[in-house]
Formats: C-alpha cells, sequence, structure tokens
C-alpha cells in the first residue's frame, strides 16, 4: 500500500495546522468588526496562496504547500478539502427541515419560488443571451447558464440563521419566512446543481443519458426522504439510548453521510448530493438531539470549514483574475433578481411591502454556501477563475449587506408588525 | 342557513353535543357512557351519529346498550345516515349546530391506515365545532384530572384556552397545564460558526426567556382562577414536544387549536405540527374549533 513518507507526513500536519491557526486568528480579528467569520478564512487563503505568498515569497510556498512538487501531498491534501466540502453539505442538510417549508403555507411557497425562479432566470438570461459579459463562448453556455442561474437562486442557511438571530428576527414571522424560503431555496438549488455537475462534461450528451442522471438523482432522494427517513425515525431512539452517547449517533450520522456520498459518486453523480440528502435525512428526524446537533457542527465548521475556505485561496489568484466587470454583473444580477423574486413573492403571499422586502434582502445573503458552489463549478470546469471570483465576492458583499438592509426596511415598524 | 348561525358562535357552552358511534367497536357501550357524563356536565342536547346502514339489529342494540345506561332522561337524538363518514359527519353536524362532537380514537394507526388517513384528520381541520378524540372510554366516564393545553403563539390560542376553562369547570378538573413548545432549529447552525460558550449560552436562554414571558402573558390573560393553573416551556419541534409532554405527566387530556390547512399525505411523510399528536396519541384529546378565521 502506497503511504505517506514521514517527511510528507510532517509537511501536511504543518500545513492543516497552519491553515487552522491561522484562519482562527483571522476570523477572531473579524468577528471583532462584524465581519463573517468565512472572509476571514478567505483571507488566510489569499495570504498563503499565490496571490501574496507565492507571489512575494515563493519558495516559502513551495515548502508550506508543495502542491507542484510533492503528488503525495497533493493528493492527500486534495482528500482533505474533498472530505471538507462533503461534511459542508451534509451539516448544511441537517438544518433543511422540510416540515418547516409545509408549516409555514402560503408565504413561504410565493416567497420560495419567488426567491428560486426570478435570480434563475436573471441569471440564465444573462448567461445565455450575453455571454460576452462572462467571457464564454455562445456554443458553451448552456450549461454555464443553467450553472449561473442555479447560483443566482441559492441562499446560505448559516449565515442568514446567524444574521436574524443577531436581529432579535429569528423566532418573527418575517424570521420563520426568511428560513423557511431559504431552506425551499438550498434543497431545490442543491438538487439542481448536483443534476447540472453530473450531465457537465457529458460530450455525447444525450437525451437518455440526461434522463437517467434526472432519474437516479429524483429516486435517490425519494428513497432517502421516505425510506430511508421513516428507516431513522426507527433507529435514532435506539441508538440515542442504547449506544454510547454521543459515540452511537455520531458514527452513525457520519458513517451514513459518507455511505451516501459514495453512493451517488459510484453512480456518476457527486458526492455531495449523497452528503447533502443525508443530512436532511437526519437533521429532519425529530429524535435527532439537540446536543448531537451541536456537535456535528461545531466539528464541521471548526475543522473543515476553515480548511475548505482557506483552500480556495490556495487555489486562484484573486489579484490576477478579478475582473471588475464580470464582477459587477454578477453582483447586480444576484441582487436584482433575489430581492425583486423574495420581494415580490412574500408581497403576494400576503406581506406588507416593508416586510417583503427584507424578506428579499433576507434571502439575499448568499455566504458560504456560494463560494462552496462555486468552487465546486470550478473544480468541474464549468466557470472560469474570473467568474469563480466574482462568485466570492458577490457571496461576501450579499452577506455583509444583508443585515443593514434587513435593518432598514423594518426600522419603522412595530415589533407586533414583524412578529 | 346553518352556515350563517355557525358563523361567530363561540366554541363553548356545548349546548350540543353528538357522537359518533360504530357498531364495530367493543367500546361502543364506554363510548355512549362518556357521552352521557358529557352531557350531564354541560347540560346538553346529546345526539347519537352512526354513518351506516341502519339495521333492526343495530337498533335493538343501541336500544339495549341506552336502556343500561339509563338515557330515557337525557334529550338524545339518534341520526342513521349512509355515505362517506367524514362528509357525513360534517354535514351532521353543521345542520344541528353541533358544538362538541365525540368520536372513538385508536392511539395509534398503523401501516398503510396511516398513509391513507383517518376520520379524525379529516374532520379536524373541516369541523365546524371541537372534536374529543377518546381513547379508552371507559364506562364509569374518563375522570379529566390533569388537562394539558398547547400555548401556542395563535390568534386562536386564547379561546382554546377559554373553551378549556370552561370545560374543566364542567368535567371538575383538578389542574391545567399550560405549554408552549420552543422549537430550537437553526440555532446550533446559526451558533456553530462564530459564538462564544457565553453568547451561545445567553441567547438560548433570550429565546428560552421571550417565549415564557409570551405563555405567562397568555395564562395571565386566559387562566382560570378556580383550578390550578401552571406554566410549562418545553424544547422540541412544535406537536411533538407537547405530545412527549403530555406522556410525561400522564395526562388525561391534550388540547390543541384547529389546525389551519387540511392535513395531507404530504403531511403524513414530512410530519409536523398536530400530525405528531394524531399518529401516536398520548392521551384523549381535544381539538377546538375555534370558529374565527
Amino acid at each position: 500500500m502506497a503511504k505517506l513518507s514521514p517527511d510528507d507526513l510532517v509537511i501536511l500536519l504543518v500545513a492543516i495546522s497552519t491553515m487552522l491557526l491561522l484562519s482562527r486568528f483571522a476570523s477572531e480579528l473579524g468577528r471583532k468588526i462584524g465581519l463573517p467569520i468565512v472572509m476571514g478564512e478567505l483571507l488566510v487563503g489569499i495570504v498563503l496562496g499565490p496571490t501574496v505568498l507565492g507571489a512575494f515569497s515563493p519558495a516559502t510556498y513551495d515548502t508550506i504547500f508543495p502542491f507542484t512538487t510533492n503528488t503525495h501531498f497533493a493528493i492527500a491534501l486534495d482528500g482533505i478539502f474533498s472530505l471538507a466540502v462533503i461534511m459542508l453539505l451534509f451539516v448544511a442538510g441537517l438544518e433543511i427541515q422540510l416540515s418547516q417549508v409545509i408549516r409555514q403555507g402560503r408565504i413561504t411557497v410565493y416567497a420560495g419560488f419567488g426567491s428560486m425562479v426570478v435570480p434563475f432566470i436573471c441569471g440564465f438570461a444573462a448567461a445565455w443571451l450575453v455571454p460576452h459579459w462572462f467571457d464564454i463562448e455562445r456554443s458553451e453556455n448552456f450549461i454555464f447558464a443553467l450553472f449561473l442561474g442555479t447560483a443566482m437562486s441559492i441562499s446560505a442557511l448559516p449565515v442568514i440563521a446567524r444574521i436574524l438571530l443577531d436581529m432579535k428576527l429569528f423566532k418573527t414571522k418575517v424570521g420563520m419566512v426568511i428560513i423557511s424560503s431559504a431552506i425551499f431555496n438550498d434543497l431545490v438549488g442543491w438538487l439542481f446543481f448536483s443534476f447540472i455537475l453530473s450531465i457537465a462534461g457529458k460530450s455525447e450528451g444525450t437525451t437518455t443519458a440526461i434522463g437517467y442522471t434526472l432519474a437516479y438523482i429524483v429516486a435517490f432522494s425519494v428513497f432517502m426522504l421516505v425510506i430511508g427517513r421513516l428507516l431513522l425515525n426507527r433507529i435514532l431512539p435506539w441508538v440515542q439510548t442504547s449506544l454510547s452517547w454521543p459515540g452511537g449517533v455520531l458514527s452513525l450520522s457520519l458513517g451514513l453521510c459518507l455511505l451516501c456520498a459514495a453512493f451517488t459518486e459510484s453512480i456518476h453523480i457527486h458526492a455531495i448530493l449523497g452528503a447533502f440528502i443525508a443530512g436532511i435525512a437526519i437533521g429532519d428526524s425529530v429524535h435527532l438531539r439537540e446536543q448531537a446537533r451541536e456537535i456535528m457542527h461545531q466539528f464541521v465548521t471548526n475543522f473543515f470549514a476553515p480548511l475548505f475556505f482557506v483552500s480556495i485561496g490556495l487555489k486562484v489568484d484573486f489579484v490576477q483574475y478579478f475582473d471588475g466587470v464580470i464582477v459587477g454583473v454578477v453582483l447586480l444580477i444576484a441582487c436584482i433578481g433575489k430581492v425583486l423574486g423574495a420581494s415580490i413573492g412574500a408581497r403576494l403571499g400576503g406581506m406588507n411591502w416593508h416586510n417583503a422586502m427584507a424578506v428579499g434582502f433576507g434571502l439575499n445573503a448568499r455566504g458560504a454556501m456560494e463560494i462552496i458552489l462555486g468552487s465546486l463549478a470550478f473544480q468541474a470546469g464549468l466557470i472560469t477563475q474570473p467568474i469563480f471570483v466574482a462568485l466570492v465576492v458577490m457571496a461576501l458583499v450579499t452577506s455583509i449587506t444583508s443585515a443593514p438592509m434587513i435593518r432598514f426596511f423594518l426600522r419603522e415598524r412595530s415589533p407586533a408588525s414583524v412578529r | 342557513m346553518n352556515d350563517d348561525q355557525l358563523k361567530g358562535r363561540p366554541p363553548y357552552p356545548f349546548e350540543t353535543i353528538g357522537v359518533a358511534i360504530a357498531f364495530s367497536s367493543s367500546r361502543l357501550e364506554a363510548v355512549l357512557a362518556e357521552a352521557k357524563i358529557m352531557a350531564e356536565c354541560f347540560h346538553a342536547r346529546l345526539l347519537l351519529i352512526h354513518i351506516g346502514e341502519q339495521t333492526p339489529a343495530k337498533e335493538a342494540t343501541l336500544r339495549d346498550i341506552l336502556a343500561r345506561l339509563g338515557f330515557d332522561a337525557l334529550e338524545v337524538k339518534t341520526i342513521w345516515q349512509q355515505g362517506n363518514p367524514v362528509k357525513s359527519l360534517l354535514a351532521i353536524c353543521k345542520q344541528n349546530l353541533v358544538d362538541l362532537l365525540i368520536l372513538r380514537a385508536k392511539r395509534r394507526e398503523k401501516g398503510l391506515s396511516y398513509y391513507l388517513g383517518s376520520v379524525v384528520r379529516g374532520l379536524s381541520r373541516a369541523a365546524k365545532c371541537s372534536l374529543l378524540l377518546l381513547t379508552e372510554p371507559e364506562i364509569n366516564g374518563t375522570p379529566f384530572k390533569r388537562l394539558v393545553v398547547s400555548g401556542v403563539q395563535h390568534p386562536k390560542t386564547i379561546c382554546t384556552i377559554k373553551t378549556l376553562n370552561y370545560f374543566a369547570k364542567g368535567v371538575g378538573a383538578q389542574e391545567i397545564m399550560v405549554v408552549t413548545e420552543s422549537d430550537q432549529q437553526g440555532l446550533a447552525m446559526a451558533m456553530a460558526y462564530d459564538s462564544t460558550a457565553n453568547q451561545s449560552t445567553n441567547v438560548k436562554e433570550q429565546l428560552s426567556s421571550e417565549e415564557a414571558k409570551q405563555l405567562h402573558a397568555l395564562v395571565c390573560r386566559c387562566a382560570p382562577c378556580e383550578i390550578k393553573v401552571s406554566e410549562e416551556l418545553v424544547l422540541g419541534r412544535p406537536g411533538f414536544a407537547i405530545r412527549q409532554y403530555a406522556e410525561k405527566v400522564n395526562a388525561d387530556l391534550l388540547v390543541i387549536n384547529s389546525p389551519d390547512a387540511k392535513y395531507g399525505l404530504i403531511d403524513r411523510i414530512f410530519t409536523h405540527g398536530m400530525e405528531y399528536i394524531l399518529e401516536n396519541l398520548p392521551c384523549n384529546l381535544l381539538i377546538v374549533h375555534s370558529r374565527v378565521s
């Protein structure tokens, strides 16, 4: 069996610890001035990667991150990054409560559809009709248009939940509509993105192959969310009371996550779909104790998330590939599509205009989920580096502006009208 | 005609109590005994409703049971009707201005019947009266001593608690527990990234404290003074948490608002709210239809 030499292992461990320690330091500094944690992690990646360290001290960069000279190191770190993205999608799925969407009723249906369909159309139309804005050839822009539409329609549930919590809107009517709509956006968005990843690169691209891919995705999702959930609802109470705590439930959850990820990867759908659906199936169970959920979140967001977000800066030169036009276009389409779609949806669902606009800006926060989506698309060759950089910038800008905009639209409202 | 009479009609007093009777049930006599006790407690007119064929054998059985239970003194009317149980019961209750409909319900629905739905589910949303589901009816009457009511933040809740007060006085209850459920969904995710230990604890305490305050305000507004009332905040998913609480405290009756929307197959697959209670009844259940939109 091939294995890492002691030297390779030392380099790998030093690289991981450097990423973890520096990203924690940067994130804590950022937290003091109210910046998203993910921004600190990305900045560390940019500093450690080709943008800064690679440009100013290539020798140091090659010593800490010998991607080009040490294949073992590169493969091992790539494995860890892949595991990180799988785990991130798993915990994203943990918070998708399908019953929450059903429970919230009409407003959520309208806001959820509006915040999905309008940005999708905006993104798809821009990429399809004016591909030169994105430096894309017209002949290859169908899959890209599908991706851009999806990227515009996705939301970032963790960021949104945190914003609402900080603004004491978490348990209000507006808050519940935003959370439920974000759940809907994420569910549909990630399922569709898995589909895009699966069909991308299938040059033969026959209708039959696409049909099979779609059928696999639907069949797997339905199986896990109906039969899988039923079985988990039977097993979880036993696991949590009869096996070691929290070891039993953690082993079951993470084991199932990796198993589902392996399964979807084996049928040529990306591993993220398996992890995401496994997360939903486990997280939706009423029997999953809150403490177990917290442990999984803490483990993933404090170990895997920093590694993943730092890795983004390691892979892309943010200065070289920053294209003002693309950034501006992506930002504009993202904000207009999302805010307009969600607000109109919420208004049609029965909310007043102020609250509906707050819902629009609440859902506009893209945060870490957009960066994960962009990163996967970049790895799959769906997008170029300038577009990836634009998506990262858009994710950060929308996350930072979301809270002030919600506050602006709710500032003159009485608490009762928000509740 | 009856639509106008029903609109705005308060859910109590119970002037007319309907009882759905099934001759296939081994507890028919117990259900009728419970209905008789209720009718006496609330000085109500009693309406026996059978959805099915009217046969001499059934009539004889009913006559025997009514005689044994001493129904003679009461004003009892029996309606026999064939057709869809839910639609027929709804129509009869509407025509006769029924205020409370008593039904026998299984504690747990198993297998396909759960997904196909039950008469109770069909009635829960559409009925224009309150429903009392008896899981273990007794010949001597169920002792409704300990009552648990959902104090969910909803316009219907005040009416539900007031109806429960009326019910509790009528049946001689000893204790009412007003319970609110605190769903902490999303909290773990929101706090995982950048919260200190103190912040996490403070946020949780603050959310719980706000909900406890709202519950207290609700109780102060509508709880009776003659019966012992306690307030309880339970953590968990709405519907599931209160079901578990009712089981834990051995409640005799769980009281909830009528649902806002019709429950269908999708609600059974992705269980939420009242479905958690109906799928596994912890005790007898009173679904109060407040007749407010």
